[in-house]
Parts: C-alpha cells; structure tokens; sequence
C-alpha cells in the first residue's frame, strides 16, 4: 500500500545524493509519541530518559526527542505506519499519552561517507567530534537553517528533514561539499 | 633605492622572490612579506595619504593598529580597503593606495568562495605569540581539543603537544560572545593556491595542505569552554608637532621590519621613548641611532619637520634648550596598550596600572575567558607621557584616521563634554576601522588632562565587534542566491512547475500563485481561474496550511480556550471554523478544527503562522496549564492537501474514484469522511474557502502528487483548472472572508470584523476574552470591516490606499479608513475591495475617497460579502 502511487521527495535525486556518498531511506514508519513524565503512571521501560539518546527496542528505534516526546521508528522500512501505530496503542493502552503517525512527515537522508562530519559541521552547530557524539545518540536541531533530526546509527548518520525543506537542504548541501572537497 | 638587506629576516623566503603591483608600478618582494615591508623594501616609504585633509602619510605600524597604509587589493583578490601592514604578500598582487575610504567602483564581481563551519573546542586561544602558544601548549597537555587562531599569517612560535590541536593563521577572531561563542574569520592568501594545517598528533606535526583558491575566506563558528585571550599589546604613539609624518614609525614595527623582514625603514633614526621595550626595540631597528630621547629623563621630541617625510627632529632638554638634528627616521615608544577590544566587548572592565601607564584588565570578565601574556598588562613599566606639551595643539595628531589634533579633543571638553564617549562623537575619534587602537588611550588621558583629572581618571571608549572589519559577503557565507535561505515547496511542486505556475513566497514556502496559459497576463489568468471555480472546478494545492493534532482527554476543553468560539460540542467528523485572539483580544490566526475523535483534533493554521499557533499551545500549556492532559503534534507536511472547488466538484470525485458516499444528505458541509481518493487513503472535508461547493482532500504527502494527478485528469473533461493564490484571495474576498495578516494587522477583534458570532462569552474563559471588555475594544469609532465597490467600476483601488469621508483636499485630511483587499472579479464583472473603516458597520451606503497621486477614487461603502451572500452555492 505504501510503496504503490507513493513518491518521496528526494526521488530521482539518487545521483546528487551519491556525491556526497548519501542516500535516501524513504518511507520509514514514524509514529510521534508523547506522554507526560509527571504523570501517575510509569513510563514503558523501552523509553530512553536521557537526553539525545536513542535506543533500539524489539526492531524499533526510540529516540529522544524532549522531556515527554519520542519518535518510535522502524529504521528498517519493514513496517507499516498502521501496524506501527496499532503496536504503541496496545501497548500504552490506559495510560495518558499521544500517538501521531508522522511517517510522511519527514524523510530521512543517510550519510555514509566518513568525511559526513565535516560535511555536517559547515551548516550544523552541534559538536559532532567522537568525544560528544556517539553511535546511539540523536539530536533535534539546524542543518543549514533547516530543523533535522539527526540519528547515529549503526556507522551512518540519519538526518531526518520534512519534505519540503529536503531539495533546499539537498541543494545546500551538494553546495557545501563542493566547497569542503 | 632598495632598503632591503643583504641577509636576515626570519619571515621572508629570499629563494621565492615575488612580483607585485602598486599603484601601477611594479615591484618584487619576498614570500612571507607583508606588502608594507614589500613598499618599505622598494623604498616607497611615503605613497599614502590622510582621507579628511589629504596629509602625506607613511607606514607607521606593522600590524591591525595601522592608521596610514590603507589599500584595496584588486588581485589575486579583492579587499576594498585594508591596512598595506596586514596583506600578505603574493605572486601577481595588485594593489592601490587608498585615504582610508573604499572605492566602490573597485569592486570586482563574485570574489572567492566563503565557507562557514562550526567547530567546538575546549579551549580557544586568540593570537598565537608567546604567551598564546603557551596556554596552546598547556591545553594540549591536558587533553584539551585546542583551537589557536592568529591573525598574522604565522604563528610566533611552535605549538606542539597534544592530539587534536588546530593552528588557525591569518585568521582573525572578529567577536567573543557568551558562552564561548566565538567568531573568526579566516582569509586564504599567504600561500598560492593551498592552505597549509598542522594537525598535531601526539608531539608529531602532521602538516596537511589542502588546496584552496585565493581569495577563499572561511568563517568559523566556534564554541569554545575556555578563551584565552592572547593578543598582545600595541605600542603607543605620541601627540607633538607633526607626528604623522611618513618616517614616524613604532619602535617596535621599525624593529619588526629589521628582523622578521630584512627592511631597513630608514638611515638616521632618533628615538622618543617612555619606557625600556621601546628603547631596546629603537636598539633593534637597524638604523643608525642618533640620539634616544627618554621622557623619563625630561627629554621631549618637539616637532619633526621635512617635505613631507620626516627630515629633521627637533629635541628640548630638560634644561629647556633645544637642539635640531638630521633624521629620516623617528621612533617612537610612549607605552604599551593591552590589546583588550574583545575583552572589552564581551563586558570586560579595565583598570589604570599607574606604574605602566595604561589600561589593564580588571578581572571582571566571564568566567570562561582569561587574559595571557601582554595582553593581561604583562608589560614594561612607563612614563605617563600622552602628548608634548610644547608647540601647537592643531599640529598634534591624535587619531591620524579621522585627522584629529589635541585641539579638535581641547575643543570637545572646552565645548562641556566629560565622557570620552561623547568626546569619540564629537570628534569621531576612534570611529575608524581601527576602533582608536593608536588614538584611544591617548584621547581618554588628553581628556583627564584637559579635565584637571588624574591620569587614568577614565579610559579608553568600548570596542565592539568585529574586531576587523569584515564584509557582509563573509558573513552571509554560503547563503548566498538561491541557497540565502531555505524554500519549502509541496509535494506537489514539480507539476506547478511543469503547468508553468508563477510563485508566491509565502513565508518560506513557494506556493503557486497562478498558472498562466500562452500570452495570458495576470489579470487574465486569475480571471479565467476565478471562473473556473465559480462555474465548473479548480483544484487549489493548499498542502502548505499548518497543521497540529491535538490529542488527549482534555483537548476538548483546551480548544475552548485557545478559540474564541466552543469547540468541544463539536461532534466527531463534524468542521468547525474558528479564530484565535492574543491575550489582547487582537486576531492572531484563524483555521478549522476536525473532530477527529473524542480526545483528538486536529486544527489548521494559517500558511505563515503555524509554527507561531503551535508555540501559542505549547506555552499556554507548558507554562499555565500543566494540569490539562493534551499534546500537541505538528503534522503540517504528513499531509498534502488537494482543495477542490467548484460545482463540478463531485463529478471530479467521482470520477476519481472515492468509496465515500458525496451526497448532500450524507456529506453536508463541515464535515469530513474517511475514505479513499483515487485508491489511496484520504480524509475528505467539506471546508470551502471559495464560497462554492467544494471537498479538501487530505492524502498522505507520500500520496500528493499521485493523488493531484489522479484529480487534474478526472477533472480535465470538466475543465478543471488549477489555480493559484491570486484567484484564492480573489474568491476568498468576494464572500467577504479576511485573511489573517492581510485584512488585519495585530489591532483588529472579531468584532470589527462582524464576527461577533464567533465570540462565545458564554462558553467561559479564552485566550482574548478579558480584553473584549475593555472600553478601547468597544469605541464605536474602531476602524470595522467593510467592502468598497469603487464608482468607475473598472477602478482598482490600491491595497493600503487610505480613505477620507469629505474629497475637500484641504491638507492635513483625517484618515478614516484603509483598504485592506482589493482585486477585479470576473464574477461580479468589476472591481471591489475590502477595507477597515473607522465606524464602518454603520456607515453602509456611504461615499468614501482614496486620494491618489492620479486622482481621486470615490467608492461605495458596502456589506463585506459580494457574493452569493446566503451561502446556497456553498451548501449545495
């Protein structure tokens, strides 16, 4: 159901995203989950507490967002939005919380190469260097002006930006590579 | 005449001989020159010029604080004014004198590229001299990761020590802000072509070139836990009579030109000094040194005099006598300055050290910023000699940028100013690009002195940044032409495209703005668009409305208060429209809110406001309202959005394909249905922006483009037309609905836009409702939400034109009104308008006047809807 008449937004863009050895993870399942961490009830134990941290939880990613936000993922594509947002309404049943489905709400760009850093540090004001930023971690913040979500994950860094900004930030990027070759 | 020596000069290369052009003549030079030692070496000695009374001036320093040597380098880059004494020297560099002041026409056009990047370090250590270098070291050696920046092409000595340590040359850090937010530009011109970094490893230097064009500035974004602020200190001239004339040097330039250069400045030198470096510097200057006049033993250099390069000095004793010699070369030392601007402007405190007659940091500053070296008033003690005292005042230059005397300072306190800042405005000394690195400490003591004040009663002005000037190309970097600042577009874009749209910015957002056929002009597309929709279909992509859900036992009762009408009877699948006021009672967004569920919403924002109205909920509930169980999501790009308007719209539906029943009965205006469009799933509302029958369908933004395919297709045996925001507003206005943003501005209620239905006092307390009680919110004299149906019914009245009650043209006229909206209507066959009328809602019926440079436009005032008033199209 997905796949079919769907179009993400960085299709046909597969050659500008390899000149900066990148590439587009479209389509992911993405569910935005809130619940309040004041609340009576515990929270589910799969939620990483700790700032800009990520966790892989049964094939999902949980990742961080803020003190009563999270992003639940399957960074595999392998899921379904519906499936995925039935699984967290199960298991939150009776609790307090929120769950969107958000999968067409960002898309993902996938940096590989090992020179992404320097890459991502033209335009992004984090500290990227090994002693702060490590496989597991995420961070909501600016990439060339543009808000991302940024996920290490598994030697890769996932920027996840919504649709419309994703030919800009695109755009800005291949720029930023030529400069930084 | 070359002054170049047969050896020595710890900087310049001998093997790399370089040709260069000043000023049309060609001269060579050396790698590692400045081009002033260049000019010092070829003789030109003179060659400058002061840029308000055109003085000769030669090069007085060696460094940022220069005064005199201003140039604009044409090639093998452009710099359209800066010091000769911080160029560095290249192959091919062509370069002019300039009096201080740029010359636009100079300006070539695309210079080299300018990269920005972020850099976090544990320590940034700004100027890379001794003491730099030794924090560098000691940073390395605790592990820290070291950013070292000088703004000379080379560091003074060998940083090593340490695995991540970056050596950044001729880059100047512009401003220290807070936090450790520190600024810096760095420029790529010493070397040709590449850029050498050393990266440190261990104590092995690993030298990594990287080639780079000429003329590529980089600005580095660095957040640093520790600054040191290593930036040594500037030596101090002195005022006396003719003090700026070329051969008048810093002891300690004329020392650096020697060693680090090879360049004799001149033959016969006399030095005036207050303080031992000076003295030893003179020692060091290669010259032969007549005389060295020490202020501490009574002595005074009076006067210089030549034609105009220093010829003669002319000394007084402390026995009053005075003697004349011959000299080419003055030298002078009267004390040290701490070089402290970034000190100073990030709220560092000064105070005098009397023993050193200068300015030295209080130790006030952040906790994270410290001061090394010089810098910190690690300095010789010195004679508090500001000025000599003998000859006239008018002949003394203070700031030699702004050609600024004793006399012009005299003058600024005789006329009652005390402060050296109101001095530095009216003298406008220290307002160069120097910032008073010469003129500063000496204006503040001429001031103490001509007060009756103690030395040090007041120091130097403030500096601020940039330390140097930098352009604003620099600065905007890589967001530059298409990349200045980021566009959204919808997924729908590419076909607005290919349909050969023109675009509206809106916000960030490139939205259609209307889709003009072969030879069609504006007016005419939007007509043809407008009729589309009034008698067959138009499809608007609308994707770009803000969009939140809102979710949780308590949304219900949170809507209530966020809007000013009641939201919680809505009944799941039921529209509701609703506007949302500031705490002032002011129009700050309006959308629809769908009942998606007992606990879940989901409500529509404007295009431009939706991040504004998610920030407006997650205050109120973040900061007042922590007891009610909602959350708010923004999903404004999970869903792309077809808006369908139109008689015909249910035939396009249809032949789309859609499971969802359309009929009026089952499917009655504001309401929506889940279903699918077109084999995809989407969520139908029947919202009408238009005034005619119209569905929004709501698809996955994976869906969009499929989905408007799939629609313009269906609807191509019915006419359908795309359009764009121009016959949006076109139709919009026409049924008298505003636009947030455009038919008000912040001053304008429900009520006077005849709103009142969607005020429920009754409902309880709402974000505005307080205000709605104030007298000024109930005047009847408010400027109210009108339309206008101009007499000449093919007048356009200009959108922001201001209306009068009487056309007597007697000036000043009282402004009653003005128009908000105004377009031509295919529908109606004429022009109208909306506008905001003082008293407007009782005044239907009246004549009012827009005063135009053309003429007078009279216009009718009318009901603000023009169009199929009681709704049955809509309906239908």
């Amino acid at each position: 159901m997905t796949a079919e008449h769907a179009r993400s937004p960085l299709e046909g863009r597969a050659d500008d995203l390899g000149r900066f050895a990148a590439h587009e993870v479209p389509f992911l399942a993405q569910i935005d989950l809130r619940i309040a961490r004041s609340g009576a009830d515990p929270l589910p134990p799969f939620l990483p507490l700790e700032t800009n941290i990520w966790l892989g939880w049964n094939g999902r990613d949980v990742l961080w967002l803020g003190p009563d936000e999270w992003l639940v993922l399957d960074g595999t594509g392998a899921t379904e939005p519906a499936e995925l947002l039935a699984e967290l309404r199960t298991l939150l049943s009776g609790t307090h919380h929120s769950v969107v489905d958000v999968s067409a709400n960002r898309t993902v760009l996938e940096l590989i190469g090992d020179d992404r850093y320097q890459l991502l540090s033209t335009g992004c004001g984090l500290d990227l260097h090994p002693r702060s930023w490590r496989d597991g971690m995420c961070a909501q913040t600016l990439l060339a002006r543009v808000p991302v979500i940024l996920q290490e994950r598994s030697g890769a860094t996932r920027v996840f930006v919504r649709p419309s900004y994703a030919e800009w930030l695109l755009d800005w990027l291949l720029d930023a590579a030529e400069g930084s070759a | 005449m070359s002054r170049r020596l047969e050896a020595g000069g710890s900087w310049i290369d001998r093997a790399k001989p370089l040709r260069f052009t000043f000023d049309g003549a060609e001269y060579e030079g050396f790698e590692g020159d400045t081009l002033a030692s260049a000019l010092l070496a070829n003789g030109v000695v003179d060659g400058f010029w002061s840029p308000i009374l055109s003085r000769p001036r030669g090069v007085m320093t060696d460094g940022t604080d220069e005064p005199n040597a201003f140039v604009a380098v044409l090639e093998p880059w452009v710099d359209l004014i800066t010091p000769a004494t911080t160029v560095p020297l290249v192959e091919g560099l062509v370069a002019l004198a300039r009096a201080g002041v740029a010359d636009l026409a100079d300006a070539a056009p695309a210079g080299g590229r300018i990269g920005h990047v972020h850099r976090h370090v544990e320590t940034l250590i700004v100027g890379g001299g001794d003491a730099g270098c030794e924090a560098a070291r000691a940073a390395a050696g605790r592990g820290d990761r070291v950013l070292l920046v000088e703004e000379r092409p080379r560091t003074i000595t060998d940083v090593s020590g340490g695995e991540d340590v970056t050596v950044l040359s001729d880059a100047t850090a512009l401003g220290v802000y807070d936090d450790g937010y520190v600024i810096v530009h760095e420029r790529v011109r010493a070397a040709a072509g590449e850029r050498r970094v050393t990266v440190y490893a261990g104590n092995d230097p690993v030298e990594h070139t990287i080639p780079l064009p000429h003329g590529m500035e980089r600005i580095w974004h660095v957040r640093a836990g520790r600054v040191v602020l290593a930036t040594g200190a500037f030596e101090r001239p002195l005022a006396f009579v003719g003090n700026d004339r070329p051969g008048v040097m810093l002891a300690s330039s004329a020392m650096r030109y020697i060693e680090r250069f090879g360049v004799l400045p001149g033959e016969r030198a006399v030095a005036f000094v207050t303080n031992d470096w000076g003295k030893e510097a003179a020692g060091r200057a290669g010259a032969e040194l007549v005389d060295v006049v020490d202020a501490r033993d009574g002595r005074a250099v009076v006067r210089a005099d030549g034609d105009p390069r220093v010829a003669s000095v002319t000394i007084r004793e402390a026995d009053g006598s005075g003697t004349t010699v011959k000299a080419d070369l003055l030298l002078i030392s009267g004390g040290w300055n701490p070089n402290l601007g970034l000190w100073r402007a990030i709220g560092g405190g000064l105070t005098y050290d009397e023993g050193r007659a200068c300015f030295v940091p209080d130790g006030a500053g952040p906790s994270w910023l410290s001061v090394a070296g010089a810098a910190s008033g690690a300095l010789p003690e010195s004679a508090p000699l500001w000025f000599v005292e003998h000859g006239d005042d008018a002949e003394k230059y203070v700031d030699l940028q702004r050609d600024q005397t004793v006399t012009d300072v005299r003058m600024a306190v005789e006329a009652g100013l005390r402060s050296v800042e109101h001095v530095k405005r009216a003298t406008y000394i220290g307002t160069a690009v120097d910032q008073g690195r010469t003129s500063g400490v000496l204006t503040a003591e001429i001031v103490n002195t001509a007060l009756g004040w103690d030395p040090g009663a007041q120091g130097p002005t403030n500096a601020r940044p940039p330390y140097t000037p930098v352009s604003y190309k620099s600065l905007a970097g890589p967001y530059q032409g298409l990349l200045l600042e980021p566009i959204r577009i919808t997924p729908i874009h590419a076909s607005h495209i290919e349909r050969g749209a023109e675009f509206e910015n809106v916000g960030q957002w490139k939205r259609p703005w209307y889709f003009p056929r072969d030879g069609e002009s504006t007016d005419e597309a939007v007509a043809r668009e407008c009729l589309a929709v009034r008698n067959a279909i138009g499809a608007m992509d609308a994707s770009t409305l803000g969009k939140i859900e809102v979710v949780g036992p308590d949304a219900p009762a949170f809507l209530d208060r966020m809007y000013t009408n009641r939201m919680s009877n809505l009944k799941p699948g039921a529209i509701r429209y609703g506007l949302m006021c500031g705490l002032d009672g002011m129009v700050f967004d309006d959308g629809v809110a769908m009942r998606l569920g007992e606990d879940r919403f989901l409500v529509t924002t404007t295009t431009g406001g939706a991040a504004r109205v998610l920030d407006h909920f997650e205050e109120w509930l973040q900061t007042e309202w922590t007891d009610l169980r909602v959350f708010c999501t923004t999903v404004t790009e999970q869903w792309a959005v077809v808006a369908l308007n139109g008689p015909q719209t249910r035939d396009v539906l249809t032949a789309a394909g859609t499971d969802v029943d359309l009929a009026k009965e089952a499917f009655p205006h504001m309401t929506f249905r889940d279903g699918a469009v077109a084999g995809v799933p989407a969520r139908l509302a029947r919202v009408s922006f238009s005034g005619e029958l119209a569905f929004e369908a709501h698809v996955s933004s994976w869906h969009g483009r499929y989905v408007w395919d799939a629609l313009m297709a269906a609807g191509e045996p019915f006419g359908i037309a795309p359009y764009g925001t121009e016959a949006m507003h076109v139709l919009r206005a026409e049924k008298g609905y505003v636009i947030v943003g455009q038919d008000t501005d912040g001053t304008v209620t429900p009520f006077d836009l005849g709103m009142d239905w969607i005020v429920n006092p009754s409902k309880g307390d709402f974000i505005g409702r307080r205000s709605f009680s104030r007298p000024d919110t109930a005047r009847p004299d408010r400027k109210q939400l009108v339309g206008l149906l101009p007499e000449e019914p093919q007048v356009l009245l200009p959108e922001g034109a201001q209306l009068i009650l009487q056309d007597t043209g007697a000036i000043p006229m009282p402004m009653s009104g003005h128009v908000t909206s105004s377009y031509r209507s295919a529908a109606l066959g004429r022009t109208f308008a909306l506008a905001m009328l003082k008293g407007g809602h009782a005044m239907h019926g009246r004549t009012v006047f827009a005063p135009m440079p053309e003429g007078t436009v009279a216009a009718t005032v009318t009901p603000p809807v023009f169009y199929d008033p009681v709704g049955t199209r809509r309906d239908g």
